[in-house]
């Protein structure tokens, strides 16, 4: 008797723990699976995406919130008054022209006929409201716009700047800039109300959205009823979910997984972008501030065996910062070419020499030892290093690879002497950007302490100059500039790539990675 | 047993404080702080001026035994704080995560047991004998093979070439615990199969059983009713560790199977450098491992009379 009642007892424990569980966990809650349950001619889409979490900055579809812009322009809710083209000029899209009035006054006319999906017209007010409001609570967006005052009068939306900002439609361009309806507000998942062709009816971050189709949508009615976007941030199960045909599309599928999808029933939409894989020489090492150990240490990055090999062609070689799309790309400059040989004779020129024979060159007694510096969160970095450390070690350089996802601490220590990242160098379309932040006295992220007096007077007229192509051929120079004096050593550019599961049409990568989801997708 | 428990309960505000301290301490080791890496982590370029404004909002400009004495302070009322990137309360976000956990742990669990205690049963009274031997070896691969492995081969096979299950968990209702759940089993269940047929080979090695045997006792009931209870302190002990583990998250299996539970969200916290949201983890896991090493010696006091008289005798004494 005493036996059955231990294992009664033990079974009853066992029993209360899945009740329990259940309780716990919500069984009479929402049905999971509510999603996949088409009604008959209805069209689902299923999108699979990395990019969607808090962790990028994207935790929700309000452009004023963070980087949250790039899920609203992306997924088709918000809209912008400009939009880069595939030359990533910035072309009306909810504006219909602009005139520079003046230094400081933009007169910007608007579409007529665009409604929110609050149902609220689109006119100059709303969108006054809008830039308002996300001013005053971005501050990247404040930063880059400059707005003094705005005045609306009808659909006529003028904008005062308090300092000349040349780049004020590429900015308008930006994700932070989708024109939303600030009457109809922010919900507290971060949901708005906009004027694309989709508009969210569910926001989970770090889990996707619910799309359905804005059946008032201004530009001709969108194919698909509803939308699923995924977030998935692991690759393998990105590409067995597009595999397995639980996707539609995917975005940030792994270079390793892009051959499973060559051929039917899958399309590979791809495009270079204006994320450059790049490394910065560090001016505070003592051995780098000589000019020819910096060009035989440029002359020692493989472009081509990088891009074509290592990253199975899924980017193209770098000259510059910003790829051959750009009227200032790298079909206008020169880079130190791959030459190892001359890159030898550059390092023996400096006075670093073999002397004891063990492969290495050295001076004075010490062996020349470099320290590259770079992190494992994106898939190229690694190998780039690995490229590269090859190469060094034929032209005499011990180059010590130090890749680490606490690759800031390093930074922040001075403890690197070439520093290898990625960076959209060109977001906006416009060149100004990279060297604000990455090559002048002033830039935050000039880690390397470089310093050129020429490339601060070719800002000081860029920080002047509004005609864009006056602007291009200023970028030309100034990359030039930085590229002769080896501070910089572009590898390679990125081609991003999305992938289309059967009967998808118009699922189209763009150079400025902000286009995925549009009135033109659809699936039959 | 009440004063025990309640004596053991209040074990853990020290326990709490030592764990938070420490974490906190830790974390503020590195030499990059969480504006930088979240300006990383976004590649979005901030002035100094920027970095400095956000710092003071998010109370980082403090010294460290002010920011760790706001934070308790906060805790103690019941708020966790707010997310340092997805600014949102990190109680709400943290506990809708839970439920996910628990299902995932309770399911794991319940299979492990299922597979484990019989073979290991098995494989005990069959011991060196062929079943023996191919228990033995299936447990043997269990667990050589990482989680990682396991889940993509069994998406591999069920999902993309027998079409049974989703790949994506959370989207498919009952069937999207079916792979993650399988996963951590199968690992767990190899390893639970070898700890079980090891007591039981132990226990049935006694000389109460060759004296129960000599007194001509069934073999069944020698085994279900003196051997297996008697083996049963050894895997509750091991099961209690691998309830405070899972509910702890499984961050690799979490993120394949895009499991939305607690481990994901730590990991991702630890990335981010969110120090809330790991603080919060921290209490979760110090609290679990706690309750759950509380709930196994309730248990012993059940199954073993020797701890039932120990604990009655130091009440007479």
């Amino acid at each position: 008797m005493r036996k059955n009642g231990f294992w009664n007892r033990l079974c009853a424990g066992a029993l209360a723990a899945v009740m329990a569980a259940g309780i716990l966990t919500g069984c009479g809650g929402k049905a999971p699976d509510s999603e996949g349950q088409e009604a008959e001619g209805e069209k689902v889409f299923y999108y699979g995406d990395t990019t969607f979490n808090a962790e990028n900055d994207e935790s929700d579809v309000n452009p004023h919130n963070g980087y949250s812009g790039w899920a609203c322009i992306r997924y088709g809710i918000g809209e912008t008054l400009f939009k880069y083209s595939d030359a990533m000029e910035a072309d009306p899209w909810l504006a219909t022209e602009y005139t520079n009035v003046d230094e400081t006054t933009w007169e910007i006319t608007l579409r007529d006929g665009v409604t929110f999906t609050s149902g609220r017209s689109m006119d100059a007010q709303a969108v006054k409201e809008c830039l308002e409001h996300l001013t005053e609570v971005h501050e990247r967006a404040a930063g880059d716009l400059k707005i003094q005052e705005i005045a609306a009068d009808g659909q006529k939306l003028t904008i005062r700047t308090e300092v000349p900002v040349p780049a004020l439609i590429n900015y308008l361009a930006e994700p932070y800039g989708c024109i939303i309806d600030m009457a109809a507000g922010i919900t507290e998942d971060g949901n708005v109300s906009g004027t694309g062709p989709y508009r969210a009816t569910l926001v989970e971050t770090d889990k996707g959205l619910t799309l359905v189709k804005n059946e008032a949508y201004w530009d001709g009615m969108p194919r698909l009823d509803t939308i699923y976007v995924r977030t998935i941030s692991d690759g393998d199960t990105l590409t067995m979910a597009m595999q397995s045909g639980e996707l539609d599309g995917a975005y940030g599928l792994p270079y390793a997984s892009l051959p499973l999808f060559e051929g039917t029933p899958y399309t590979i939409s791809s495009v270079e972008t204006s994320r450059s894989f790049f490394a910065v020489m560090n001016y505070k090492s003592e051995v780098l501030q000589d000019d020819r150990v910096r060009r035989a240490v440029a002359g020692a990055v493989d472009r081509k065996n990088f891009t074509e090999i290592l990253l199975n062609g899924n980017g193209s070689p770098a000259e510059g910062p910003f790829p051959a799309g750009f009227s200032f790309g790298d079909q206008t400059v020169t880079a130190q070419p791959f030459a190892p040989k001359a890159s030898r004779a550059l390092l023996e020129e400096a006075g670093w020499t073999d002397t004891d024979g063990d492969g290495y060159v050295d001076k004075n007694g010490q062996k020349l030892t470099l320290r590259w510096l770079t992190y494992p969160s994106r898939q190229e970095l690694p190998l780039l290093a690995e490229s590269v450390q090859a190469v060094m070690k034929e032209i005499g350089i011990d180059l010590q690879v130090n890749c680490t996802a606490n690759h800031l601490d390093f930074v922040a220590e001075g403890d690197w002497d070439i520093y290898a990242s990625a960076f959209v160098t060109a977001p906006t379309g416009d060149p100004e950007f990279f060297f604000t932040t990455h090559c002048l006295d002033s830039s935050s992220k000039n880690r390397g302490g470089y310093h050129s007096d020429e490339l601060e007077a070719l800002e000081e007229q860029m920080s002047r100059t509004f005609d864009p192509e006056d602007r291009a051929k200023l970028a030309t120079r100034m990359t030039q500039v930085i590229l002769d004096d080896n501070g910089f050593v572009f590898a390679s550019h990125l081609r991003m790539s999305i992938v289309s599961g059967e009967g998808v049409t118009g699922l189209t990568a763009h150079p400025c990675d902000y286009y995925e989801i549009t009135v033109d997708l659809d699936k039959n | 047993m009440k004063t025990y428990i309640a004596r053991r309960l209040l074990q853990l505000i020290p326990i709490l404080f030592g764990i938070t301290l420490l974490s906190f301490l830790l974390l503020h080791t590195g030499t990059a702080d969480v504006v930088d890496v979240m300006e990383s982590n976004t590649g979005s370029v901030m002035t100094e001026t920027e970095k400095e404004q956000l710092r003071a909002e998010l109370g980082l400009d403090r010294p460290l035994p002010v920011q760790y004495a706001a934070w308790l302070g906060r805790v103690l009322k019941g708020d966790m704080g707010v997310s340092y990137v997805s600014g949102r309360p990190v109680l709400p976000a943290f506990l809708s995560k839970l439920p996910a956990t628990i299902l995932l742990t309770v399911s794991s669990i319940l299979l492990t047991v299922l597979i484990s205690i019989p073979l290991g049963i098995l494989s005990a009274v069959r011991h060196n004998r062929i079943t023996d031997y191919i228990i033995r070896c299936f447990s043997f691969m269990g667990n050589s093979l990482p989680n990682f492995f396991v889940s993509l081969l069994l998406i591999y096979f069920f999902s993309l070439k027998l079409k049974l299950l989703p790949v994506m968990g959370n989207t498919a209702g009952w069937k999207s615990v079916i792979l993650p759940t399988l996963t951590l089993a199968l690992s767990m269940a190899s390893r639970y199969t070898r700890q079980v047929r090891a007591a039981v080979l132990e226990e049935l090695n006694k000389d109460y059983v060759q004296g129960a045997r000599a007194r001509g006792i069934h073999e069944k009931r020698i085994l279900y009713g003196s051997v297996l209870r008697a083996s049963m302190l050894t895997i509750v002990t091991l099961l209690a560790l691998s309830v405070g583990s899972l509910l702890g998250g499984t961050a690799i299996v979490e993120s394949i199977f895009l499991w939305d539970g607690v481990g994901r969200m730590a990991v991702d916290a630890i990335t981010m450098r969110d120090y809330p949201v790991i603080q919060a983890y921290v209490i979760w896991m110090a609290v679990i491992y706690v309750c759950v090493n509380l709930f196994t010696d309730i248990l012993y006091h059940y199954l073993d009379p020797r701890i039932r008289a120990g604990q009655e005798e130091m009440q007479w004494n």
